[in-house]
């Protein structure tokens, strides 16, 4: 698989200055216990043919890469693809990293299930997985996510989970990581809390990248097969970090393939309206790990703003802090008007809505297409499809059904 | 000597129990706030615990997170805490008080820390890092403020002894699983773990989260050096924060310092 000679994160969880674990006494046990048997599932060759069979036969795995033609001739220079994750079972990367999670869940012999939620993906994804398996499963979401997200509210419903609204702070994704952490303290010996990203405290964001890692490894071989060459480029759009760094990992060693993150800008980075930690934030401790984060001058974490519920989250993956840093990956941000323009594009040069997560990684190819000559192949990591933010892009269209 | 130390150790050769009391500070306002903890002394309590509000309290339960997020209005930071304490500390210089917060509000303001004007500090809490580590594990250098870790029910055998031993203020024992206020307790898991920490702790052992009525205090002081009590006051706290009228907690504490000696 990877070939990194230093594998990171390193034995108390960190990737250089980053990451850690940073949480009340009681889910120490539960962090310890989570990582042994990861430990000691992750080469087991049953453990990994039940995650490959079950993302072949119930995601529908691999995700084409797909050539995006008109998007190419739109801009003129290198060639676009497209790393057709919308295309999987409930519709995003998502659910990569719940199948592997659950699989971990029930060797634990955890009986009930927690999760939080932004965009309503991980959601969906983590009730699909529960339901599945016929386990009790409870998802934490943001008052204000539960309003712009509604479809996916209704379709974990569906799927038997029940949904939290979270009234606190300022009722988006963060609010809901701190009342799933909360949940899991108080119930920690029969709860299996699956991150929706690779964030939190260690273990996880080692556990959701080698998950979600199976993007980046099947664009190994689709590059190979369809342009006989690596990539100059991969674009992924970063909340928590999940799609990115599952399509970046296996990359991390091929140095001819650039690593690009693009961050939720909101109204323009200058502004500070926005979720964007690694382009306008400092290191700081939020849910369980040292990362960059959107802080104010007294050490709160800050307020942001997004038209995407999946990256309106003020923190992000320790591992891509780290990435920054050692200059091996850049970090970008596109503004939410920029956004919903590729929004809108996309759909009609490709037949694809994406994601609003989804169509920050296609803005910034306005920016990057320049840089390439015809012989570039560029891929976008389509994180997701757009079914979920039809209702909120109409409403900006001033649109009433 | 390190006011927590000595009122510890005072109260323990004395075959007495500790009574902690908790609140956040500017909740409602800086003013209550030092007006609360000269009416804690005034009722009994031995030690001042201080929250020190923070965006995203991970370990607090719903009363307690409420508190935060006034304080947050009122724009409280770390370094408007230090001045409340030193204003405190003109006319009360033997009650210990004790910091308990989140990572990120320390790390922010390590200076602060560092400095200690006048030794107002005694003890830091930090809720978010493992038993094991202290604020020197994060490049915060203060020797006059001693440790305070956490214990909780699910903590292995294996670590009890070296967070024991992290610890220079005392053992906070968790009572419960779960959130600061909820009501969980398991009196008899309680004893049995208090006991197997008091193996290896050079420092007394204090109970808190969950303890509420006057009944909980006794039977957790029993088995304890201490108690520790938040959600209940805060409680009381956001009930009066208008009328700005604490007799009740006041009446409250005394009847728990009575019960608990
Ligand atoms: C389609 C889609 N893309 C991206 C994200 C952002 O998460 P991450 O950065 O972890 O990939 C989300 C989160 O909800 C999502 O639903």
């Amino acid at each position: 698989m990877n070939s990194n000679k230093k594998t990171l994160p390193d034995k108390n969880g960190f990737f250089g200055d980053y990451g850690g674990k940073f949480v009340p006494e009681t889910l120490m046990y539960a962090l310890e216990e989570l990582e042994s048997t990861y430990k000691k599932l992750k080469d087991n060759p049953e453990f990994k043919n039940q995650f490959y069979k079950d993302l072949s036969e119930f995601v529908g795995r691999p995700s084409p890469l797909y050539f995006a033609e008109r998007l190419t001739k739109h801009y003129g220079t290198g060639s676009i693809w497209l790393k057709r994750e919308d295309l999987n079972h409930t519709g995003a990367h998502k659910i990569n990293n719940t199948i592997g999670q659950i699989l971990l869940a029930k060797h634990m012999g955890k009986k009930r299930i927690i999760a939080e939620t932004g965009a309503g993906q991980h959601g969906v994804a983590t009730a699909t997985v529960a339901a599945r398996l016929g386990l009790e499963c409870h998802i934490y979401m943001g008052s204000e996510d539960v309003q712009r997200q509604s479809l996916n509210v209704y379709r974990i419903k569906l799927l038997g989970a029940q949904v939290h609204a979270v009234d606190s702070g300022s009722a988006t994704l963060k609010d809901a990581l701190n009342e799933a952490l909360r949940d899991w303290v108080t119930n920690v010996d029969d709860t299996y809390y699956i991150i929706g990203s690779v964030t939190g405290p260690h273990p996880y964001p080692m556990i959701v990248r080698d998950f979600n890692s199976v993007v980046g490894e099947e664009l190994i071989n689709q590059s190979k097969e369809l342009f006989n060459s690596m990539p100059n480029a991969i674009v992924a759009c970063v909340g928590g970090g999940s799609n990115a760094m599952g399509a970046f990992y296996p990359f991390i060693n091929i140095k001819e393939t650039r690593l690009i993150g693009v961050e939720a800008g909101g109204e323009g980075v200058e502004t500070g309206e926005h979720a964007a930690p690694l382009n306008d934030g400092t290191p700081g401790v939020l849910h369980g790990a040292l990362s960059y984060l959107m802080q104010d001058d007294t050490g709160q974490v800050k307020g942001t703003k997004s038209v995407s519920a999946g990256l309106d989250y003020p923190g992000v993956g320790p591992e891509h802090s780290w990435l920054k840093d050692s200059g091996r990956a850049e970090y970008v941000a596109v503004s939410d008007n920029a956004a919903l323009k590729a929004f809108h594009e996309v759909s009609e040069f490709e037949g694809i809505i994406p994601a609003l997560e989804t169509a920050h990684a296609f803005a910034y190819l306005d920016t990057l297409m320049k840089e390439f000559d015809k012989k570039a192949n560029i891929i976008v990591n389509v994180s997701g499809r757009g079914d979920k933010d039809i209702n909120t892009v109409a409403e900006i269209d001033g649109i009433k059904f | 000597m390190n006011r927590l130390t000595k009122t510890l150790s005072d109260l323990k050769d004395n075959n007495k129990k500790a009574l902690v009391a908790y609140l956040v500070a500017g909740d409602p306002d800086i003013s209550s706030t030092i007006q609360l903890m000269n009416l804690f002394v005034e009722s009994g309590v031995d030690v001042i615990e201080i929250g020190v509000p923070f965006t995203d309290p991970i370990a607090e339960g719903p009363i307690i997170q409420k508190a935060h997020d006034r304080a947050l209005k009122n724009n409280i930071s770390l370094e408007s805490i230090f001045s409340m304490v030193s204003e405190f500390r003109k006319h009360n210089n033997e009650t210990p008080i004790v910091l308990m917060g989140y990572l990120n509000t320390f790390i922010f303001y390590k200076k602060l820390i560092e400095e200690n004007k006048n030794n107002a500090i005694d003890s830091i809490l930090v809720v978010d890092i493992p038993g094991e580590l202290n604020l020197k594990d994060y490049g915060i250098h203060s020797p006059n403020i001693n440790t305070i870790s956490l214990i909780s029910p699910t903590t292995q055998i294996n670590r009890i002894e070296s967070i024991a031993k992290n610890s220079t203020g005392f053992v906070y024992y968790v009572t419960l699983r779960g959130v600061t206020g909820a009501s969980n307790l398991d009196v008899n898991e309680i004893s049995n773990n208090v006991e197997e920490i008091k193996k290896h702790a050079s420092v007394p052992t204090l109970a808190g989260f969950g303890i509420k009525s006057v009944e909980d205090a006794k039977l957790l002081s029993d088995c304890s050096d201490g108690i520790i009590i938040g959600s209940s006051i805060v409680q009381m706290i956001e009930e009066s924060s208008k009328s700005k009228e604490f007799d009740r907690i006041g009446n409250y504490l005394t009847e728990i310092k009575k019960a608990i000696l």
